[in-house]
Parts: structure tokens; sequence; C-alpha cells
């Protein structure tokens, strides 16, 4: 008994939390950038306006099926609050019963999908590239988390979130070889796992109208644009359980308080990083991409054999 | 590597600071001979439509009502801030003032209109007769441009008839 | 109650599209100068789109032409209400100095419903910011009609002492304007 409400309780603060702070951590992101770019930039709250603004517009319906587009704003919403349930942000995973990394590699493609079918809703040419270039990202990009969740499952021996969400990737005897080799893979595709530059080749671009969103208004609108900011915090926070576990062990307020300020220094480095790159072409991102995955195979070779 | 490439580029950034000009606060100068919206003094005017005859967007409209009271109607729908009718000028009548804060929901805000008295010649108290027969062919005579529709009337047969030159258009939604 | 918020929340964060029918992309520079640090309109919260369907305001340069009059009209229905349309120019206001050309339409209000002119040739960054300005209700309008009348008719006075001449020549001395 006390385990269900401790889930129901942990999820909903977990949901409510991801909630409010998403559109807070894109605010601190357009003012710094704004701020390398040496000018003013909008205030910090200005997600959150937007998000209002957004949801009381008119909702057209355009597009080739309008209830398969709103069926997919509805799903990328949810399937990222539902990671959030799953991710252990301060205090143990609250679903951490209900399941497991496998769930959780699932429901993260899940957020994927949802792009592939907001854009064959749409129909317009514009959307259809974009989906393609992000169904190509796709693929070269989830193996490389996947095999990162796997090797701390390996050195884990268990597919427990809580296991295996808490700096798993180090936990062998000896230099952990395969943690240090996925920690700098993980580094340097984070970018493209939270859809920003120089990565965010389907969505939010100029060059293909933003690309699957294009037919999208409104309501909508603002639930995809809810998901695109989530996904920040969301992946964050899988980063700093898996890579930067240090300080978990600490009693309560005090643990939660340390992962926030991780995430948000994390948070940082992401937006430094897009503020001062520009875009690469999706033949360029996918070289890159496939080249890490190439040596994320080899830290899970490493990592089988107990290294 | 290139990321300290990126952060030693992000430091020379900040350095600069903030570069964003706080206006609606503070204005910056102007340059000097900056041309903003037309002022047309009434009190200089004598009424000759040189303004008029040398706007290339013919944006200023003549009307004579009689011999004595002409109208002249300066519309800013389509101006273009070139200046040349205060460079015609003869009486220095028209300056370029230094407003270009001309934002407003109604078109009409930035027209300008001016009822005058054309006085007759002192010595016989009629409108004298041109030298040269060039000089004749280059007086207009009576203005009657449309005020209220705000177009020229040209004085070819073509326009006087009503006619357009190009015939309607229709736009066509699918 | 979310269409309340959102009227209210509607002058903090404008997303603008930028639609350019037929003109000679002076204007277009304008906008995008205001969109660089040097005057950004960012922290007004304004932010350019890509598309119409997310936008709110659309600010069209340049007079409708023949060819692009359709697709203007199209873009504008894409928009989701409410919505607001910003004439940036002259050519936009009223039709530039082609308004009557073969190939021009007229400005942009022969097709869709203007809410804002911001005249000039093109508008400085700090003419358009002003516009933008007076439409989120921040500052108030700077220009009025005017009109000036004669009221009285002046009529010539001369004195007898500054005529000369005798016979039928007579000439009056003082050329006073009247």
């Amino acid at each position: 008994m006390k385990a269900v409400i401790w889930m129901i309780v942990g999820g909903l603060a977990n949901v409510g939390l991801v909630l409010l702070v998403a559109p807070l951590a894109q605010g601190v992101l357009r003012k710094v950038t704004a701020r390398i770019q040496s000018r003013q930039g909008p205030p910090l709250l200005q997600p959150y306006f937007d998000l209002l603004k957004l949801l009381g517009k008119e909702d057209i319906e355009s597009g080739e099926s309008p209830g398969m587009q709103r069926f997919a704003a509805y799903l990328s919403l949810a399937a990222i609050l539902a990671v959030a349930c799953l991710v252990p942000m301060g205090f143990s995973a609250p679903m951490n019963g209900a399941g497991d990394v496998i769930l959780l590699i699932y429901l993260l493609t899940l957020c994927g999908i949802c792009t592939l079918l907001a854009g064959l809703a749409a129909g317009s040419t514009y959307s259809l590239v974009g989906i393609s270039r992000e169904m190509m990202s796709m693929i070269v990009l989830e193996p490389l988390f996947a095999i990162a969740l796997v090797v701390g499952a390996l050195h884990a021996q268990s597919f427990r979130l809580n296991e295996v969400l808490s700096g798993s990737v180090y936990a062998v005897a000896g230099t952990p070889y395969s943690g240090l080799i996925m920690l700098v893979v993980m580094v340097l595709s984070f970018q493209a796992f939270v859809q920003r530059v120089p990565f965010d080749i389907s969505e939010a671009e100029t060059e293909l109208m933003e690309g699957p969103l294009v037919e999208y208004s409104g309501p909508k609108l603002a639930l995809f644009k809810y998901a695109h900011m989530a996904k920040l915090i969301i992946y964050s926070a899988l980063f700093v359980t898996l890579f930067v576990p240090w300080g978990s062990g600490l009693f309560l307020p005090l643990a939660w308080l340390l992962f926030w300020a991780k995430v948000f220094v994390l948070v940082l480095l992401v937006t430094v990083v897009a503020a001062t790159h520009a875009r690469y072409r999706i033949d360029q991102a996918i070289r890159f991409f496939a080249g890490l995955v190439g040596v994320s195979f080899v830290a899970l070779i490493l990592a089988s054999y107990g290294h | 590597m290139s990321l300290l490439s990126k952060l030693g580029e992000t430091l020379v950034c900040l350095k600069a600071g903030r570069v964003t000009l706080p206006y609606p606060a503070e204005a910056k100068p102007l340059p000097e001979k900056f041309r903003g919206r037309p002022i047309f003094d009434a009190t200089k005017c004598i009424g000759c439509a040189g303004c008029a005859n040398n706007c290339p967007a013919r944006e200023i409209l003549v009307y004579d009502v009689c011999q004595e009271i002409r109208i002249l109607k300066y519309l800013g729908r389509h101006c273009a801030y070139c200046g040349r009718c205060a460079d015609v000028c003869p009486e220095k009548a028209i300056t370029m003032s230094q407003e270009f804060e001309n934002g407003t929901n109604q078109i009409g805000d930035i027209q300008q209109r001016l009822e005058l008295f054309m006085s007759t010649c002192q010595r016989c108290g009629r409108c004298f007769k041109e030298p040269s027969v060039l000089e004749q062919l280059k007086m207009k005579g009576y203005r009657f441009d449309d005020l209220e529709n705000e177009r020229w009337i040209f004085r070819s047969q073509a326009t006087l008839k009503g006619e357009p030159v190009v015939e309607d258009l229709k736009i066509e939604l699918d | 109650m979310l269409k309340n918020l959102c009227q209210k929340m509607f002058g903090r964060s404008l997303w603008v599209y930028h639609a350019n029918s037929g003109g000679c992309n002076g204007c277009d520079i304008e906008v995008l100068n205001a969109l660089t640090p040097y005057y950004d309109v960012e922290r007004f919260g304004i932010k350019l789109v890509g598309s119409p369907r997310h936008a709110d305001v659309m600010l069209c340069q340049g007079p409708a032409m023949r060819s692009t009059g359709q697709a203007l009209k199209r873009a504008y229905d894409a928009m989701p209400a409410p919505k607001l349309v910003f004439a940036i120019g002259s050519c936009a206001c009223g039709g530039g100095l082609w308004f009557d050309s073969y190939s021009v339409i007229g400005p942009v209000e022969k097709i869709i419903p203007v809410s804002y002119y911001i005249p000039g040739c093109p508008p400085r960054p700090e003419a358009i910011i002003y516009g933008v300005a007076v439409a989120l209700g921040l500052v108030d309008k700077k220009t009025a009609p005017v009109t000036f009348k004669e009221l009285e008719l002046p009529i010539p006075q001369y004195h007898p002492g500054d005529l000369r001449g005798e016979g039928e020549l007579v000439i009056y001395e003082k050329a006073e304007k009247v």
C-alpha cells in the first residue's frame, strides 16, 4: 500500500516539477544565448508567456488528417511526462517497481515516433523532409543511449531503474574504461538528444520552416513546444543520474538540491554549445554519429568482459 | 580542440557586454541631413504647385475651387521621403523634418491639407499671359485632382473617361 | 478562460511572420536589422517564425502585385486568430512610388485588412520598433491630420502715398506680400 502511495505521490511530484521547470530552463537558455550574442534578450519567464498565449489561440484544422495531428500532439507530451515518472530526480524513481530500463528506452524512442506521426499527419513537403531527417538521425542516435544504459546494466547486473541510474557505469573494480568511453560519447552527442543546435536537424529550424511542425497552430503547437522544453530537463536528469551520480547518497533535501544544481550546470553547457555553433548538415551529422556508434560498441565489448 | 576555441569565442563576445540601444527609452541622435516626414508651412506657401508637379509618387494633390482658392493635399500614403518637394519649393515652405516615428493605425493620420488664397496679379487683376509658346504648353491651368478618392486626374482623355488602363484583377481562392 | 489568458499574454509574446509580396527588399533589411543585437526586439518577446500557422503578426512589405496577391491572401488565411497585420514601408501602406503600375494591384490593404501602418522608405528600425510599441499600447502615436485654412481673405491695402506715377501708368512702390 505504501509503495502504491509513494508511486502516485512521487510520480505527480516528478511530473509537476518537470512541467514547472521546463519553460524556466528554456528561458535561461534564451537569455544566456542573448547575452553571448551581446544583446539584452527576452525576460526569463518568456516561455511561460509564449505557452499561455499559444494555448488560447484558435485551433485551425489543417493538414491531411487532423485527428492524427491531435493524437501526435497529445502523445508527445504524454510520452515525455511518462519518462519523468521513471527517472530518479534526487530521490528514488517513483515507478521503480512498474518499469525497468528497457521500458525507458522504448518510451524515449516513442518521443521520436511522435515527431514522425506529426509530420506524416501534416503531409506537406516540408514536414516530410523533416521527418525523413529525423528518422535518419534517430536510427543512429537511439543505439548510443541504449548502449549507455546497457553498459550500466551489465555492471549493475540488473535492469532495475534505481540500480542502473545511479552511476552504475563506473561500478567496476579498477578503471572503468567502458564508463569513461560512454561518458565521452554521451557528452559529444548530448546536443542531438535534446534537439538543439548543432544537431536540431529536424525541428525548429529556418531551413525547413520548422519541419514537421509546419502545419501546427495554437494549442497543439503549445504541446509540442512543451515536449521540446521538457526533453531538455529529462535528458539532463538522465545524464546526471547515469554519469554524475556523486552526492546522491546524502540525506534527502540536500541530494535533491544538488541534483537540480547539476542539471542547471548541464543546461548552461548546452546553451553555450548551442550559441556558438552552426547547424550541421544531415550527412555530416550521420557520419559523426556513426563514428560514435562504432566507439560505443567497443565500450560494450569491454563492459561485457568486466572492464 | 574546437570546443576550446568556441569557449574562447564566448568569452570574447561576453566582454563586449550589451550593445542593445534602450530604445524607446532613449533615442540615438540622428544624422544631420536625415529626411523624415515633410512638414508644409502654410504661411510661406504661395500655391505654385511646384511640389505637386515634381513629386515622383504623385503624393500631393491640387484642387482649384475657384480663381482665388486652391487646396493642396499631402497624402502621406506612398510618400518615399525623397525630398524633391523641399528642393523645388521657391519659398522654402517645405522642410524635411527629423520625425520618423510615424506608426499609426489609420493611414489618414499623416495627411496635411492646405487651403490657400491665391491673390491676383497686382497690376491688372488677372492671370498674366505667358511669354512664349513653350511656357504656354507648360501651363496647367485649373487643377482638379480628386481629393476624396485621393487620385490625380490627368489631362488626357483616357483617364477622364474613367476607364482603367489594365482590366480589374480578381483574386481567386481555391 | 484560456482565451482571456491569451489576450493578456498577447502583448508580451508576439510571434512574427515576415511576408514580402514584391518589394525591393529595403524594408526587409530594416526589419531584419530590428532583430539584430543593436536594436533587439526580442527583449519585447517578439520572435521570428517560419510558418504563418505559428505566427500572430504578419509583417507585410512591398505592394501587392498581380503575381503574389493570391499567395498573400492564403498566408493571411493560414494564420490563427487573434492576428494582426503590420504594413511596413510606403509600398505596403499606399502602393509606393508605383501604385498605379501595370503589375501592382495596390497597397496591401486591398487584399488583407491592415491593423497598423509604419510608413517610411525604408522606415528606420527605430521607426519599426516605435510602430510595434504603438500597437502594444506602450506609447502614443505622434501623427494627426493637419488642416490649414486661411480664414479671412486678405484684401490688399494700398496707401495713396506709396503710389507713384501719373496718367495710365501707376506703380505701387511697396510690394509687400498680401
